[in-house]
């Protein structure tokens, strides 16, 4: 039952999520932050602090959100552009740094 | 041996705290709460290490004022509430609490790597020593730490403190409290009238700590800065000066002596990886006996590893049942691995343990 970052957070990238999480599993792309459903404990800290109230728990995002459910996933299991192998579970986001690529339904974004 | 006669913290002559148990819980989270009661109930002399100061785990730490419904037995109940029902249910077998120290290194009464039969060596951070039969890691998601204050690292102990552990150490000062949770707020509220001034610096206009502690901060004299953070700190010895910057980017300066970031922690599984227990991505695998690979340590929890594991509360709580009555066997095999029902008294302390 993981977090989920949904499509407001593109072009957006506030950040303040990623203060808050206390298992740094929010990982920054290009356009967009993505959460890490391996790593993801569930607590509900960033949820509130998102200045867009792109976040929700996976079961209860919007209509709209609901692409984003999967997508955040594939970002850690799809080999993302320009990379040779899937992030998989770095075990926190300040081991990796910024991205700097999005999955595609991201990058398609206009 | 009775559950009565668990051994006080002996101060020994080089000053090593040492502690001799027959099991060691290592996080006091829930699951790690209820071993502690278990151990208990089975007659077992109990230790409990957690590196946070205070007991409940990331309950405590993460979410205190949460609502939580899928405990059996309560329909609903607050987490402060659950953690504390669980202390006073282990608090029966006078657990030895040993808070605010980290586990740092599992060995035998050698320094080597334990072998089956092996009595077992947890040392901590702070040096203390725990001697144990065997042990059950409650570890959670890891060992908290406080995230640390950017650029504050220089004035840790001349006036930057993360945990306020006396708040008579702050009566007096100027305090800078940074952050916007319940940890800042509630220590707004405990030092207001105490300290010289309060001034709570919080980078969002809305604070997550519960409401009603919030308003009460409100009505006080805690001076709020909010849509700001600490741009740097100033001093000679010690601190005498926050300087806060605004979103519109103006930096003010408020005089500080003491300046207590309540930033929230960060979780890492840390020296647990260096116990030579198998762990996979953060987690300690386990068999249907809640036994580690190695030989007298068990585990429990949201730290466990399994197929088909789910990582609930109440799952962690039968867990840590299943780890402590198979750990009493590895201790005494003599003893059966059903501990009796608890309504009938097995262990026999039900008239002579406080109520």
């Amino acid at each position: 039952m993981p977090y989920v970052i949904g499509a407001e957070c593109i072009d957006t990238t506030d950040m303040s999520c990623v203060e808050e999480c206390p298992v740094d599993c929010i990982y920054e792309g290009d356009r967009k932050l993505y959460i890490n459903p391996k790593e993801c404990i569930d607590c509900g800290a960033c949820e509130p602090v998102c200045p867009v109230e792109a976040i929700a728990q996976d079961r209860r995002v919007s209509d709209d959100n609901e692409p984003h459910v999967a997508d955040n996933r594939r970002f850690f299991v799809e080999v993302l552009p320009g990379r040779d192998a899937p992030l998989g579970s770095p075990g926190g986001a300040s081991k990796v740094g910024k991205i700097g690529v999005d999955t595609e339904l991201v990058a398609e974004q206009p | 041996m009775t559950a009565t006669d668990t051994l006080l913290p002996e101060g020994a002559k080089d000053g090593v705290r040492r502690i001799d148990v027959d099991l060691l819980v290592v996080g006091a989270g829930p699951a790690g709460l209820y071993a502690a009661y278990y151990a208990g109930f089975r007659g077992l002399r109990t230790a409990i290490v957690d590196s946070l100061p205070e007991a409940g785990g990331q309950v405590t730490a993460l979410y205190p004022e949460k609502m939580v419904y899928d405990v059996a037995g309560f329909p609903g109940i607050k987490g402060r509430d659950l953690v504390a029902g669980l202390v006073e249910q282990a608090a029966r077998f006078g657990p030895v609490y040993v808070l605010g120290e980290r586990a740092e290194h599992l060995t035998d009464e050698a320094g080597r790597r334990p072998r089956a039969g092996d009595r077992l060596v947890v040392t901590t951070d702070k040096g203390t020593r725990i001697s144990t039969g065997a042990v059950v890691i409650t570890g959670g998601i890891g060992t908290f730490t406080p995230r640390p204050l950017p650029g504050g690292a220089e004035w840790e102990g001349r006036g930057l403190t993360y945990v306020v552990k006396e708040l008579s150490a702050h009566a007096g000062q100027d305090v800078v409290i940074v952050g916007g949770g319940d940890s800042a707020v509630d220590w707004a509220l405990a030092l207001d009238g105490l300290a010289a001034s309060v001034t709570l610096v919080h980078r969002r206009k809305h604070f997550r700590a519960h409401a009603a502690s919030v308003a009460d901060m409100e009505r006080g004299s805690t001076v709020l800065v909010t849509d700001a953070q600490v741009d740097s700190l100033e001093g000679n010895d010690r601190l005498h000066t926050v300087h806060v910057k605004g979103k519109d980017g103006a930096v003010t300066p408020y005089k500080a002596q003491s300046v207590i970031a309540a930033l929230g922690f960060t979780a890492d599984i840390g020296p647990l990886e260096t116990w030579g227990i198998d762990i996979v991505d953060r987690k300690i695998m386990v068999d249907t006996a809640m036994r580690t690979s190695v030989p007298g340590v068990y585990s429990a929890g949201d730290i466990t590893e399994y197929p088909g594991k789910v990582r609930l509360i109440a799952v962690g709580f039968g867990e840590a049942a299943t780890a402590v009555n198979n750990a009493a066997t590895y201790l005494d095999p003599d003893q059966p691995l059903f501990p009796g029902h608890s309504s009938d008294d097995p262990a026999g302390i039900g008239a002579t343990a406080p109520a």
